[in-house]
């Protein structure tokens, strides 16, 4: 599980079609096998056991053939005659005559009784007891015909005895015809089988040569039921056709047939399939290793664009030219991008529009009417005498020196972390302690306000020798509503309350008292010792009712 | 002296005939039940009269059979074959009392066979295998074949100790087996049981050699 949590997805995507792949093929690979070689093996077996049934029939054609031969033979008068002279002498010439007349391997001619009378081999002595020989038995017991195979000597041989009648019953003729190697070799070839005769105990004959005789075993059971045998030769389909015969055991022709000859058109078979199975098996494997490669490419995209994303590049896009899962996803991808794109370029407008805090603050606390009670210092700033500049320049390059003023007097307000409230013509007014927390707002209201003359001072500077500007500046501490003012769908970040107010007043007061910067009391008793400031006495500030105290910097450069 | 003996000879056989005796008795089975066509004859040989001429029998052929089937006769009788057939009989016998063949006979009368010595003859046609007939040749002319019931009657048996056989064409049982010894007197035993093992659809080798002789 770690290998597999641990590997790239391109490894796992091909690793499973592999496998998937591997695995129908050896699956299906498996079952025409299984399928192919089930129907060779009944087919073979089929073959088998027909052979079997020809077998037999073959060997009933034989004994028909052996009889009939015989009963034509014993219908013949002469040795009818000839044995009606029960002369041993007389009939082993006619044994031997008539062995050769019919072809046959062995010829005994009997008394009634079933004494043996002349046997063409020479073998049997005359007088020799025959009656209890298989075939003679019954025929004699049944004045018919009857034929066996049987042992005489040491080979096996069909046999059939007919009763000569004269016309009762005046002797036998005996015929057989040896079962041997060559009968056996002649059935191979009849049947297409290897036929061998043989007993628990003997082997009689055979169609194999002798090295394979000896690795031929009777099986303890199971006849007539096919099995395989593995002999020099190969692997082969044995089947144990139970042979009538009269021997002390029973005799059974052992039917084989070659196992891998029958079965080389399936080898073949299953070489054409494992090749086929090969290249199909290529063909997956370079399949897989596409759509692995499909699969994981456009990912490795994606991973390129995030880390891009995450440099900052936010302008960096996925090439798109799918409409699958992972075109949706490069689509869905690239609209992140664009909306994280427009939400930073808004947010650095909003940070031109209102201060940064301010939007910081807005940004964190959402959109909502209402606000809150703070204390907060209030800084207004003007620039004096506007209406007259205002005359003296044209509209464009009064908005440049508005712009240049503005700007200064902002960015020292800034440097103090003051917010630029908002401008109103030549107007600025500021916030310090809202919507941050500053404890020393109106220490820096004042420091702001130091910071501001002297940007003044160098505007002037640089626009000598034109009129030097000059500006009132009035700063009061107190507690302000501070909060998102307006409508729902409009509002601003403003401070409201008396000391907005208040400031402003003391703004407009500064070219009455004659100096740059007018402050309250509460602002004053903020401010550390460093700061100098004067008493300027108390004034009725209208709208409040209670008389203000006034003061100003003294020294403000001493700081 | 012989026309004494000739004498004599006519006196003994008058005596004879004046003193036989007629036997009668059954022939049965094994289980009882009377066999038919089965001869009875007395197995003491009687010396035929001298000059009287040998007799003769007929063994026919008709419709691809013999008729009778079995012939019992006397010894030395002579037997004619006629063919009573419109096709050729290849009549013979291969047996030792009387070995002939008489070849492709059609219409016309072969010479008689004498059969000059006691036994069973087996006669079958060479060109027919089915045709099969029985001749029994008997030391006497005393015998009998026994009627549908078995029973029979043998005339003309000599007085004194007599020995008399019985014997069937499908009778197992050897004919000293089915022999009886009796002796005949003013009153002949009556009611002479033999008793045969016959298998009627068996198949039997015909005798040869001096087996089976009666």
């Amino acid at each position: 599980m770690t290998w597999w949590a641990t590997r790239r997805l391109r490894t796992k995507i091909f690793v499973a079609i592999a496998a998937l792949v591997v695995g129908l093929l050896l699956a299906t690979l498996w079952l025409v096998e299984q399928a192919v070689s089930r129907q060779a093996e009944r087919s073979l077996t089929h073959e088998l056991m027909v052979t079997g049934e020809v077998f037999q029939q073959l060997l009933a054609e034989r004994e028909e053939r052996l009889m009939s031969n015989s009963i034509l033979l014993t219908g013949d008068f002469a040795l009818k005659r000839a044995l009606a002279t029960y002369d041993p002498a007389t009939l082993a010439t006619v044994a031997v005559n008539y062995r050769e007349r019919s072809g046959v391997d062995l010829l005994w001619i009997l008394d009634e009784q079933g004494q043996m009378l002349a046997d063409a081999a020479g073998r049997e002595p005359a007088g020799s007891k025959a009656a209890d020989r298989p075939a003679v038995a019954a025929a004699r017991e049944t004045g018919k015909p009857a034929a066996a195979i049987a042992a005489v000597g040491d080979g096996l041989v069909q046999l059939v005895a007919v009763p000569v009648l004269g016309p009762e019953m005046i002797g036998l003729l005996v015929l057989g015809t040896a079962i041997d190697d060559a009968t056996a070799r002649d059935l191979e070839t009849r049947t297409g089988s290897s036929v061998t005769f043989l007993t628990a105990d003997r082997l009689f004959a055979s169609s194999w040569d002798p090295a394979t005789r000896g690795r031929l075993v009777l099986p303890t059971s199971g006849g007539g039921v096919p099995y395989l045998t593995t002999l020099p030769s190969g692997r082969h389909l044995s089947l144990l056709v139970p042979v009538a015969a009269s021997l002390a055991s029973p005799l059974h022709a052992l039917v084989q047939r070659s196992w891998d000859e029958a079965l080389a058109p399936l080898r073949s078979l299953r070489r054409r399939m494992a090749l086929i199975g090969f290249g199909a098996l290529l063909v997956a494997l370079g399949v897989g290793v596409a759509i692995a490669q499909g699969v994981t490419a456009p990912i490795v995209e994606l991973v390129t664009a995030t880390r891009e994303v995450l440099r900052g590049n936010l302008e960096h896009r996925v090439a798109v030219a799918r409409h699958d899962e992972i075109g949706t996803l490069a689509t869905s991808f690239n609209e992140m991008t664009g909306g994280l794109e427009e939400r930073a370029r808004i947010r650095a407008m909003i940070d031109k529009v209102v201060s940064p805090e301010v939007a910081h603050e807005l940004l964190a606390r959402g959109l909502t009417l209402g606000g809150e009670l703070r204390e907060v210092t209030v800084l207004f700033a003007d620039l004096r005498d506007s209406t007259a500049i205002g005359e003296r320049l044209t509209p464009t390059a009064l908005l440049e020196l508005l712009n240049a003023f503005l700007s200064r007097m902002a960015h020292a307000i800034e440097q103090e972390r003051g917010i630029v409230d908002k401008y109103v013509g030549d107007e600025i007014m500021a916030v310090f302690g809202a919507p941050l927390d500053l404890p020393d707002h109106a220490e820096r209201a004042v420091a702001a306000a130091i910071g501001m003359t002297e940007a003044l001072a160098a505007l002037n500077a640089e626009r000598a020798p034109a009129a030097p500007l000059r500006m009132g500046i009035g700063i009061a501490t107190g507690t302000v509503i501070a909060g998102n003012v307006g409508s729902a769908e409009r509002m601003n970040y403003t401070v409201l309350g008396d000391v907005v107010n208040l400031a402003a007043r003391l703004q407009g007061m500064t070219k009455e008292h004659e100096v740059g910067m007018l402050m309250n009391e509460a602002t004053q008793a903020a401010l550390p010792a460093r700061f100098a400031t004067r008493g300027l006495g108390t004034v009725t500030v209208r709208g409040r009712a209670a008389p203000t105290a006034l003061y100003t910097l003294d020294h403000p450069r001493s700081s | 002296m012989p026309r004494l003996v000739a004498l004599i000879g006519i006196v003994l056989l008058c005596s004879a005939s004046a003193h036989a005796a007629e036997l009668r008795g059954r022939v049965v089975a094994s289980d009882g039940t009377g066999v038919a066509g089965a001869v009875v004859f007395l197995r003491t040989p009687v010396p035929p009269p001298p000059g009287v001429p040998p007799k003769s029998a007929v063994m026919d052929q008709v419709d691809k059979q013999f008729v009778p089937r079995v012939l019992p006769i006397t010894v030395g009788t002579e037997v004619r074959f006629p063919n009573h057939d419109q096709i050729h009989h290849h009549v013979y016998s291969f047996s030792r009392v009387k070995t002939f063949d008489l070849p492709l006979s059609k219409g016309e009368e072969a010479p008689p066979v004498v059969f000059d010595q006691p036994g069973v003859v087996k006669v079958g046609c060479n060109i027919h295998d089915w045709m099969m007939g029985v001749i029994l040749v008997v030391p006497s002319p005393v015998f009998a074949t026994t009627d549908d019931g078995g029973a029979f009657t043998l005339r003309d048996v000599p007085e004194g100790e007599v020995a008399i056989g019985a014997w069937h064409d499908a009778s197992e049982t050897a004919i000293d087996a089915a022999t009886q010894r009796l002796t005949i007197g003013a009153a002949p035993p009556s009611d002479v049981t033999f008793t045969l093992a016959v298998r009627p659809d068996k198949a039997r080798p015909a005798v040869h050699g001096g087996r089976g002789n009666p």
